[in-house]
């Protein structure tokens, strides 16, 4: 079961529906790799409105593709972790350090665009 | 002991299996959304332990009640190897290559109750609890 | 079916706090209830029944001289069950039989007792006049030698004492209901959530931060982000009571959850003093936003969202009302 990546502009979007595999995970983590590359994006939204839990294999995978991103001049943006996911994570310690995280995919997509306005290179 | 759910830990997909079902009994039992995601995590992060270290194991989930409170019992059993050093493994920010790391110091703060017996070239025990407040 | 309900409060008060058969038992063993009290019991039924209704009297005529018991003896609907629930108690006093049900009777009477609000003090005194009362009528009957009397009265004593501990138990269970309830309560209206303008959440803590009520908090900010698609939260600290390392820890994961959920929390209301004892307790709070008054904030995380906020000519309108 893949996730399909979706190109809008130069911003990537995955939008992950139910409870991945763990080789789900590393093969979107591949799939990105790829297309960031391929089609010279500049931000990647993960959507992940639809798991109810975020554990520390997931939380490795998403801190997995946000470097490889880095890597590749792309921002990438977690968006839609719901109040009790939120929740559970911090208390079980688990961090998206170097992560930006907003509430869904509209305001991931607004954080990309407000930082890509400032950032160097930026052609309008 | 009635409502005990016992899934098998062999595949990765078990992992998935083992927390659905872990929550569907925190329902049943009437802990909240909050409680239910806490218990669904705590499942995850032992169960994944088992596929790292031991390969194999189970994961056996039950309703518990002491008279006085109602709350539900995991225990992940596993024969794998063991942990050597569980002073070291508990302790926060600990993480070998295969990252032991947030999973086992982070459950024990998200339970009430927590518990893991290990004997090196047997296996472990995990026995934890939380209780509806 | 009005006292269908009754039993089923005491039966489900009975569960609540533990009073199975076992513990009814052990109950028995701490009185030191036997057998054999059973039987010297048995010897004073009649006379004790013979006067029921005497001392009922002279337990509610106890309480009469009470303020304490004021609140029982002015509710016509509770004194009239107190005075039935009485009549059988004394009727069971005597019976030699005392399980299960028995205890239900007593939990039952406790009940009447607490939802009256009787003192325990003026119940504990009226008892013991009634009791009293039993006792000198048993002395003075006495068919037997005094000693047999006085042996019989000591028996009767064990059951009173289980009794009055049920009673109290009951007492103090249903206290401790209230207190618990209050306590939620004040728990509920002391963690509110604001919406300042547009994506912008002010939450403001007053008070003891313990963990129940950080996760309180916590879930209650979270939702309203998730509510109010807030960007920013600004959150004033200035009323918590005391910030140890416990709480600035709540504060952090706080933070934290909210950052999850792609909203900024600027913490406001950090005075010098709690500064300074945070840092000789060697807490971390980097990457903690802080502002140092709650207005200094509020600008803040509207300048952050973009808002100019602009102050031109005063304007005298009236809002509703007369101006």
């Amino acid at each position: 079961m893949s996730v399909p990546i979706l190109k809008q502009g130069d911003v990537l979007i995955a939008s992950i529906q139910s409870a991945l595999s763990d080789q789900d995970l590393i093969e979107l983590r591949e799939d990105f790799a790829d297309k960031i590359g391929r089609f010279r994006a500049r931000g990647v939204v993960i959507d992940v409105t639809a798991l109810d839990v975020l554990d520390s294999f997931a939380t490795r995978t998403l801190r997995g593709i946000a470097y490889v991103g880095r890597l590749r001049g792309a921002t990438t943006v977690v968006v839609g972790i719901q109040p009790e996911v939120a929740f559970a994570m911090v208390q079980l310690g688990l961090a998206l350090d170097g992560i930006e995280t907003a509430l869904d995919l509209e305001e991931g997509i607004a954080y990309l665009n407000r930082t890509a306005r400032r950032s160097p290179g930026y052609v309008r | 002991m009635s409502d005990e759910i016992r899934v098998p830990i062999e595949r990765e997909e078990d992992v998935v299996i083992a927390r659905q079902k872990g929550r569907e009994l925190a329902a049943a039992t009437g802990f909240s959304m909050t409680d239910r995601t806490l218990i669904a995590l705590a499942i995850s992060e032992i169960a994944r332990n088992i596929i790292s270290y031991a390969h194999r194991g189970e994961v056996t989930i039950c309703r518990v009640d002491d008279g006085l409170r109602v709350g539900v019992l995991i225990v992940a059993e596993d024969e794998g190897p063991g942990i050597a050093d569980i002073e070291l493994a508990m302790r926060d920010g600990y993480s070998t290559a295969k990252s032991l790391g947030v999973g086992l110091p982070g459950t024990k703060r998200i339970m009430d109750e927590f518990e893991l017996t290990s004997v090196v070239g047997k296996g472990t025990t995990v026995r934890m609890k939380r209780w509806l407040r | 079916m009005a006292e269908l309900l009754e039993q089923r409060e005491s039966l489900a008060l009975m569960h609540q706090m533990g009073i199975n058969s076992g513990a009814i038992d052990r109950r028995k063993q701490i009185v030191g209830l036997t057998q054999a009290d059973v039987a010297r019991i048995a010897t004073v039924r009649d006379l004790v029944l013979r006067r029921i209704d005497d001392y009922a009297a002279a337990f509610f005529q106890h309480l009469a001289k009470f303020e304490e018991a004021r609140p029982l003896l002015q509710n016509p609907a509770l004194l009239e069950r107190a005075k039935r629930l009485k009549i059988e108690h004394l009727h069971g006093l005597v019976s030699g039989d005392y399980d299960t049900r028995y205890v239900e009777q007593r939990i039952e009477l406790g009940l009447v007792y607490a939802a009256a609000g009787l003192d325990n003090r003026a119940f504990l005194g009226a008892f013991l006049s009634l009791i009293k009362h039993i006792g000198a009528d048993i002395m003075q009957h006495a068919d037997h030698s005094p000693i047999d009397a006085f042996e019989a009265f000591m028996s009767l004593q064990k059951v009173a004492f289980f009794d009055i501990g049920l009673i109290v138990d009951v007492l103090v269970a249903q206290r401790e209901r209230v207190i618990r309830q209050q306590q939620e309560a004040i728990r509920e209206l002391s963690t509110p959530v604001l919406q300042l303008r547009d994506r912008l959440l002010l939450l403001p803590i007053i008070g003891v931060i313990d963990t129940y009520r950080a996760r309180l908090i916590t879930e209650n900010l979270l939702e309203s982000i998730r509510a109010n698609r807030a960007r920013m939260v600004v959150m004033d600290i200035t009323g918590v009571a005391t910030i140890d390392s416990r709480v600035a820890n709540h504060i952090l994961q706080t933070v934290t959850a909210a950052r999850l959920m792609g909203a900024k929390v600027i913490v406001t209301g950090i005075s010098a003093p709690v500064a300074q004892s945070l840092v000789s307790l060697g807490i971390e709070l980097g990457g903690l936003d802080t502002v140092n008054d709650l207005q200094g904030g509020i600008e803040f995380a509207e300048r952050s969202l973009g808002y100019t906020v602009l102050q031109g000519q005063p304007i005298d309108a009236p809002l509703n009302g007369v101006s």
